[in-house]
């Protein structure tokens, strides 16, 4: 047993910190709040540049073909620095379906082009009033010629606006299926929505959105099975960037508990106070040792079915946790826009309700334990 | 990153599983007592840690010169993890707090004559910290030791000895410098368990086991029996409590609990459908088997910071003692909670689900956030340790 990080794991994580300190600082998360692109061209041409979008991407096609251990460090620096970018559409969920489903083709002209960040692709999944699962999966693509149209709604699309395609999951005779669609098509409405992390997500409504057959990924029906196993893994890397967004929050709070007096004591000295951030450090703690060894067992190549779902419930909760005790140590201040903790409260719960959320994954982990 | 034994740790693992498998004695594991399953009380339990003695298992991180074999204290996490899943006695206090503690302070006289009886486990140990006004403020110890001709004539009581109605001897911290600091003060003595100065008085728990306190009258302890250095008995504690801490509360029966009620959970009924079906119940499971998996992570931590050497894994085994208490806790909690009405029907009663294990374990655990440091000291010791917090008391 050994809990170290190699050498050139230690060394991504220190080189992805330094370019994100530079790159993401809390001015550039600030900038990006409500913005309909959503994220910084200088950010993303540095992320692109340290080869951090193509990690996850096998060498033959332009990445590096890292396992989802080292992407996972990477996305605990991510959650640390609250980085706006379109990392985890494109780079993860959008190359995974690829790399899953993608004819050569499709592979050839799209994973290159994510790897060096020159195409950003993102997935089209959840729809209005309906949930996670495969049978949410309601819009309707049709048998159409040598084609299909696609009619209904998406929601939470993030990145629509500045996308290349978005990889749409539709459901057609044969069940889901994939397919790729430029955002730019005949029948495309995209609809800027706020949310609670400021993001940039969109609902995008297709009406009657014509798609040739060559644009499905992989054979009919076999798009929620391929999207469930990318899933998998994606929700590892989230509750990574967890880990890192509530160690952060936690630090920034420890610092201010040393320096804030009330009645002639440090806020820290106050045992209410220094116990909640007890609390927090050791759920970060344990967060992160479940994380690495959820990403651990999928480097291994071990069945990741109970631990992805558990390490998302577990750190999601505990950055929730994290930062509500902190904002409630920072104290009135926090309620401000001025104070950068209710920015981590804000992406913290977002973070939690998306890409399946706690009643989604605790029944996944109930499945898991109870009926196998 | 590794989470997998070593292919030589693994070997252990599974020598020492499937020995305890061949060796298993209903008389001697009794899943029933929860943490108290840990104590040599017993005849046949005592007749246990001496096959575990031949089997050359007890002391096997002490160094060479004092019959050790000076292997990673990780076999001994194995050895202990291993007991604890089969409810056997476990090696935590004579081999650990004791033995590691007179191999690192201890004159040549005590290594001499305990050390080798350590070894062979013929010898039970009972440890005397805590008093009626030393709690969590353990060095608040105010058992007195006066200077006499030759040794030390101690007065006082001791609280939570839960060893001391089968023990051999008796590891005891007292207040020989009443002038100094509290934390200098102390200094640790061995007496026989059976000195007549000594009268044991039962405390029995809620649980099925009993602790006692214990009164000292005029109690001499010769010279040659104060441990190591006048003053130094609470720097000696809390360095093998930093040590010891994870042998206190393993993980194996927490997590064994865990699977008892899981598998309970799979087959049994309510109102003619599967109790598995209702949606909070699986919501509880579910939260049940993601925390064992953390706990389980801390445990990793732990022992990976022990085995880097240095420093002694203090923060990662706080983080450990208090996650893992509070988790074995909920279990039984929850476990009550799924189980419904029939719940609170006690071991030995027919209808009892899982034959009471639940009720009981309910009871028993309840000490584990408060006995071998609570959570609140745990607490403290990560906000000053791990955070840096200014002292909050």
């Amino acid at each position: 047993m050994d809990l170290d990080l190699s050498e050139e794991q230690q060394m991504l994580v220190d080189m992805t910190r330094g370019m994100l300190e530079e790159h993401s600082t809390i001015d550039v998360v600030r900038s990006m709040e409500d913005d309909p692109r959503g994220y910084p061209d200088e950010l993303w041409k540095q992320m692109g540049e340290l080869g951090l979008n193509g990690i996850l991407i096998p060498e033959s096609h332009g990445g590096s073909g890292q396992t989802l251990l080292e992407a996972a460090l990477v996305y605990e620096e991510l959650g640390r620095a609250l980085a706006p970018v379109p990392h985890f559409v494109s780079a993860v969920m959008s190359a995974r379906l690829l790399m899953e489903a993608g004819s050569d083709d499709q592979k050839d002209a799209w994973l290159e082009k994510i790897a060096n960040g020159d195409a950003i692709l993102t997935p089209a999944w959840l729809e209005p009033d309906r949930g996670f699962g495969p049978v949410g999966v309601k819009l309707a693509a049709k048998a159409d010629g040598d084609g299909f149209t696609l009619t209904g709604t998406k929601r939470h699309v993030y990145f629509a606006s500045a996308a290349d395609r978005m990889i749409v999951l539709a459901r057609s005779d044969a069940g889901v299926d994939l397919f790729l669609v430029d955002p730019a098509a005949p029948g495309v409405t995209l609809t800027h929505q706020l949310s609670q992390a400021s993001d940039a997500q969109y609902r995008v409504d297709f009406d009657g959105v014509r798609v040739a057959a060559g644009d499905r990924i992989g054979a009919a029906g076999s798009g929620g099975a391929a999207f469930e196993k990318g899933m998998l893994d994606g929700i590892i890397l989230l509750a990574a960037q967890a880990v890192g967004g509530a160690e952060r929050a936690l630090e920034e709070t420890v610092q201010y508990a040393k320096e804030r007096v009330q009645f002639d004591k440090p806020l820290g000295a106050f045992q209410a106070l220094a116990h909640y951030m007890a609390d927090a450090s050791t759920g970060i703690d344990g967060s992160r040792v479940l994380v690495h060894e959820a990403a651990w067992n999928r480097a291994q190549g071990r069945s990741i079915s109970r631990f992805a779902p558990m390490a998302k419930l577990f750190a999601c909760e505990t950055y929730r946790e994290v930062t509500r005790v902190c904002a409630q140590i920072w104290g009135g201040v926090a309620f401000t826009r001025e104070y950068d903790i209710q920015i981590f409260f804000r992406h913290a719960k977002q973070l939690q309700l998306s890409w399946w959320d706690t009643p989604y994954l605790e029944e996944l982990v109930a499945a898991d334990v109870l009926d196998r | 990153m590794d989470f997998d034994f070593s292919p030589e740790e693994q070997k252990f693992a599974e020598e020492v599983e499937q020995w305890l498998v061949e060796n298993h004695d209903p008389v001697v594991m009794d899943p029933t007592r929860e943490n108290f399953s840990q104590l040599a009380d017993t005849p046949e339990r005592r007749a246990f840690m001496k096959k575990l003695a031949k089997k050359g298992w007890l002391g096997m991180s002490w160094p060479k010169k004092y019959g050790g074999q000076e292997i990673e204290g990780v076999y001994e996490f194995i050895l202990n993890e291993a007991l604890s899943r089969h409810a056997a006695p476990q090696i935590g206090k004579g081999v650990g707090i004791i033995g590691k503690t007179l191999i690192r302070h201890g004159s040549e006289k005590l290594k001499q004559e305990f050390l080798p009886k350590i070894l062979d486990a013929e010898i039970e140990f009972a440890v005397g910290y805590s008093e009626p006004q030393a709690g969590s403020d353990a060095a608040n110890m105010q058992l007195k030791a006066e200077k006499v001709d030759g040794g030390w004539k101690l007065n006082g009581q001791k609280m939570w000895t839960t060893s001391a109605h089968f023990a051999d001897w008796y590891w005891v911290g007292a207040r020989t410098d009443p002038d100094k600091p509290k934390h200098d003060g102390l200094s640790l003595f061995l007496i026989p368990m059976d000195h007549p100065g000594l009268e044991v008085q039962s405390l029995p728990t809620i649980g099925k086991d009993t602790t006692n306190q214990v009164f000292f009258e005029d109690v001499f302890v010769p010279d040659d029996y104060l441990v190591g250095k006048r003053g130094q008995g609470f720097q000696m504690i809390s360095e093998a409590l930093d040590l010891e801490r994870f042998t206190m509360f393993t993980l194996s029966p927490i997590a064994d609990r865990s699977r008892v009620l899981i598998e309970w959970v799979r087959t049994a009924t309510r109102d003619d459908q599967p109790l598995r079906n209702d949606p909070n119940v699986r919501r509880i499971i579910a939260h049940i088997a993601t925390d064992t998996a953390v706990a389980k992570g801390l445990s990793t931590r732990f022992v990976c910071a022990a085995k880097e050497g240095g420093k002694p894994p203090t923060i990662q085994s706080s983080q450990y003692k208090l996650f893992t208490t509070t988790l074995s806790q909920r279990v039984c909690k929850d476990a009550l909670d799924v189980a419904g009405a029939a719940g609170q029907l006690r071991e030995g009663q027919e209808d009892a689900p899982l034959a009471g294990r639940f009720e009981g374990a309910y009871r028993a655990t309840m000490n584990e956030t408060v006995g071998g440091g609570s959570s609140e000291i745990q607490k403290n010791i990560i906000a000053r340790r791990k955070l840096g917090l200014p002292k909050n008391f």
